[in-house]
């Protein structure tokens, strides 16, 4: 009969007392694991945020580099109802592996509140830049009787109409007490025009082909797959697939331009207006000028002309790159912050658990001292030294912790992301304001995940605790006076 | 008799109860001799059990001297202390004081543990031990599955455990009924014929009292009266009554056929 198993012995004489104390006790170890699960959690996401957003910028920058002599024109969209109501936001705090971004919502892109969403709406931008990283997609029809019209202004090359649609689901989300209804597109079909002069000194067709074949001057009836789209179809090069009841076959697949999802298949115009039931219609213009200098003449001719457009040119672009670029800078500036906020909540609720942990085993087992204070007594009688009295105590409060230890970390390792996205505060990126849109636009949640690392610690903490808790009681029972205990009853 | 085992001189303990300071002990001095068995009798707050605890090292006097084998003990720091509590002293206490989560052999294990390294040597002399208290056959009961009676003995065996010098017994009957109380007096008188313990036991109860072979009477922490009793006859193998020869397992004189343990108050007048 030793001092561990009568430890054991006398933590199970009170199983009841036993087990709400390894309960609570557990919740807080699974709250002291579940806490730097969190924080790490958080910093992933906002670590994979930043290279996303830092890639498509990048990226962005290269194509509008290659496009400078390109227009977008596109009717505005119903834009000037941005605000509140039932707008659609693009960017969705991520889920599984979309990272963040979700591709090609409906009416434009409003991805950082604050700027205005119209520069990266509109299904060019969404199209040509970022595959659709930026929302862009279901663009007001317009006439196409405007590529006409355009085509004679002085200083224009070429005009590229475009047919843009995304085919999806309606997804409803009830965020801050009002409804919002933001499509989720499957993919979004391009049609573009498949004419030789224009495809063969413009660039119209997707480049970054990976297997198969880009698409070529009178091309009907044949789409090029993003690798998403492949995915999505369960389709690859050769095979046939149907959209919107229509049979096509894959002749390519296209790398990802931007962001990893892009979900934009291409198809000859023709097709795109038939199958859509948008024939005679497209949803934007792609202007392209003889030289960089009437770029912006051109531009100001086709505004003129045709005030309705959104027009918009490669300087823009680049205009509005900066600011894509300064907005990138606030929101890494903004999630470092809310990190180290995060940190800092952090510490602070490990500092409380660990002394809500060290109190509960202080006067659990102060309890329990007084409770076998006869006991104690006793056995100083019959020959026990302080040290092995104190011994008893502390080993007692040190198993105690250590059965709430795996408690605490079999709860730790089911309910971490639970219980770290109860305690800790959301890493914002874009905003410390408090508008729904920055709210609704925070970052991407990484499933918070306990290592063995945080396993070990635990279990480390578990002891010290057990024992730092014990520590004053079995000082208690050490100093207790045999004599005067055994009056006690 | 020879060879004074334990030697008490101008002892005095003051208790603070509240503030009003209470003396226990009073300039008290004595002497026990080896293999003694020692009966301490006094009304309530006479100061037998302080007297009882102060012997057995579980409380200090305010001053005086307490001389275990020539030692002084009463000035001894903790940390020594509990080794003679251990080694040299037995302690039988009225409530049994058993540990309730430990079977009977564990109980009489504990005060072992300090001293006998081997488990399995400490299960050997604990089940050794609970035989000679009666007990073979009962080493493995919890304390709520044995009596009274059975439980002191269980006591009585972890008293034993190392060997000590002395028992010191605080009303160990106090909580029997009369047949118990008898088997409980009847054992420590053998123990103390057998093993040749020094046993020194507070009662209130004359009749165990008269069992011993010297009843100390307390007043007011001060020893005011003693007497002689039953056991030392036994011890002498002489009948109290009439002088003639018995042996120490007779009850009744085999000469004046009077009973040797007869009921008689050592403290009437």
């Amino acid at each position: 009969m030793g001092i561990v198993s009568r430890a054991i012995r006398n933590i199970s004489r009170r199983k009841i007392r036993a087990l709400l104390v390894i309960i609570a006790l557990g919740f807080s170890m699974a709250i002291m694991i579940s806490i730097p699960a969190g924080v790490i959690a958080n910093q992933q996401a906002a670590t994979t945020l930043a290279t996303n957003l830092g890639n498509t910028i990048t990226e962005t920058g290269q194509t509008i580099n290659q496009t400078l002599l390109q227009i977008d024109c596109s009717l505005s969209s119903d834009f000037a109802g941005f605000g509140f109501g039932p707008q659609n936001f693009t960017f969705v705090p991520g889920q599984g592996d979309r990272n963040g971004f979700s591709s090609g919502g409906s009416s434009g892109g409003s991805w950082i509140a604050g700027l205005d969403p119209s520069q990266f709406g509109g299904g060019t931008v969404s199209g040509r830049f970022g595959g659709g990283a930026f929302g862009g997609g279901q663009a007001n029809p317009m006439n196409e009787s405007l590529y006409t019209d355009i085509s004679q202004i002085a200083g224009v090359a070429a005009v590229e109409p475009v047919l843009q649609a995304s085919e999806g689901s309606n997804v409803t989300t009830s965020f801050m007490g009002r409804t919002f209804t933001r499509m989720v597109p499957d993919y979004t079909i391009e049609g573009i025009p498949l004419i030789s002069g224009l495809i063969d000194n413009y660039p119209i067709v997707p480049t970054n082909i990976t297997s198969g074949r880009t698409l070529q001057a009178g091309d009907s009836g044949v789409v090029v797959l993003s690798e998403n789209n492949s995915a999505y179809f369960n389709a690859g090069v050769g095979d046939t697939i149907s959209i919107l009841d229509n049979t096509f076959k894959v002749v390519g697949i296209h790398g990802s331009s931007g962001v990893s999802d892009t979900i934009v298949l291409y198809m000859n115009l023709s097709d795109a207006q038939r199958i859509t039931n948008n024939e005679g219609y497209i949803t934007s213009l792609r202007v392209f000028a003889t030289s960089s200098d009437v770029v912006s003449q051109v531009a100001t001719d086709i505004q003129s002309l045709h005030p309705e457009l959104t027009v918009t040119t490669g300087q823009e672009r680049l205009n509005q790159l900066q600011s894509l670029q300064s907005a990138y800078d606030t929101a890494l500036a903004n999630a470092q912050a809310s990190i180290a906020q995060t940190e800092v909540t952090a510490f602070e609720e490990i500092i409380v658990v660990i002394t809500a942990t060290s109190l509960i085993v202080l006067f659990v087992m102060l309890y329990t001292v007084r409770e076998r204070t006869k006991e104690i007594g006793t056995l100083k009688a019959i020959g026990f030294s302080n040290a092995t009295v104190m011994g008893q105590f502390i080993l007692e409060g040190i198993l105690l912790s250590l059965i709430a230890g795996v408690v605490g970390i079999a709860i730790g390792v089911v309910a971490a992301p639970t219980i770290s996205g109860l305690i800790l505060p959301s890493v914002n990126l874009f905003s410390s304001s408090s508008t729904p849109f920055a709210r609704a636009l925070n970052m991407p949640t990484v499933a918070a995940s306990v290592n063995l690392e945080l396993i070990a610690l635990a279990f480390g903490a578990a002891l010290l605790l057990g024992a730092l808790g014990s520590l004053y009681p079995a000082w208690r029972a050490a100093k207790i006076r045999p004599a005067e205990a055994m009056k006690y009853e | 008799m020879s060879n004074v085992v334990l030697q008490i001189e101008n002892l005095n303990k003051t208790y603070m109860l509240g503030k009003r300071p209470v003396q226990a002990l009073s300039n008290l001095s004595m002497h026990v001799n080896q293999g003694e068995f020692i009966a301490i009798m006094g009304p309530s707050g006479s100061g037998k059990t302080t007297l009882l605890n102060v012997i057995g090292c579980i409380d200090k006097p305010t001053d005086g001297q307490v001389l275990l084998d020539g030692i002084d003990v009463a000035k001894m720091p903790e940390n020594q202390l509990y080794k003679i509590r251990r080694d040299k002293m037995g302690f039988v206490f009225q409530t049994f004081n058993l540990l309730p989560y430990l079977n009977a052999r564990e109980n009489v294990e504990l005060p072992m543990e300090g001293k006998i390294k081997s488990k399995s040597e400490r299960k050997k002399r604990a089940k050794e031990l609970l035989a000679m208290v009666g007990l073979s056959g009962r080493e493995e009961h919890r304390p709520q599955r044995l009596s009274a009676g059975e439980q002191q003995r269980v006591a009585i065996a972890r008293a034993l455990a190392n060997n000590p010098a002395f028992i010191l017994a605080d009303e160990p009957t106090g909580n029997l009924d009369s047949e118990n109380k008898q088997e409980i007096i009847k054992l420590l008188a053998k123990l103390n014929l057998t093993q040749g313990t020094t046993i020194i036991m507070v009662t209130h109860d004359s009749q165990a009292a008269n069992h011993t072979e010297r009843i100390l009477l307390l007043k007011d922490g001060k020893i005011i009266k003693e007497k002689e009793g039953l056991h030392l006859a036994k011890k002498n193998n002489k009948c109290p009554n009439c002088g003639a020869n018995i042996k120490s397992t007779d009850d009744i004189c085999p000469i004046c056929k009077k009973p040797i343990n007869a009921i008689e108050e050592p403290f009437s007048s």
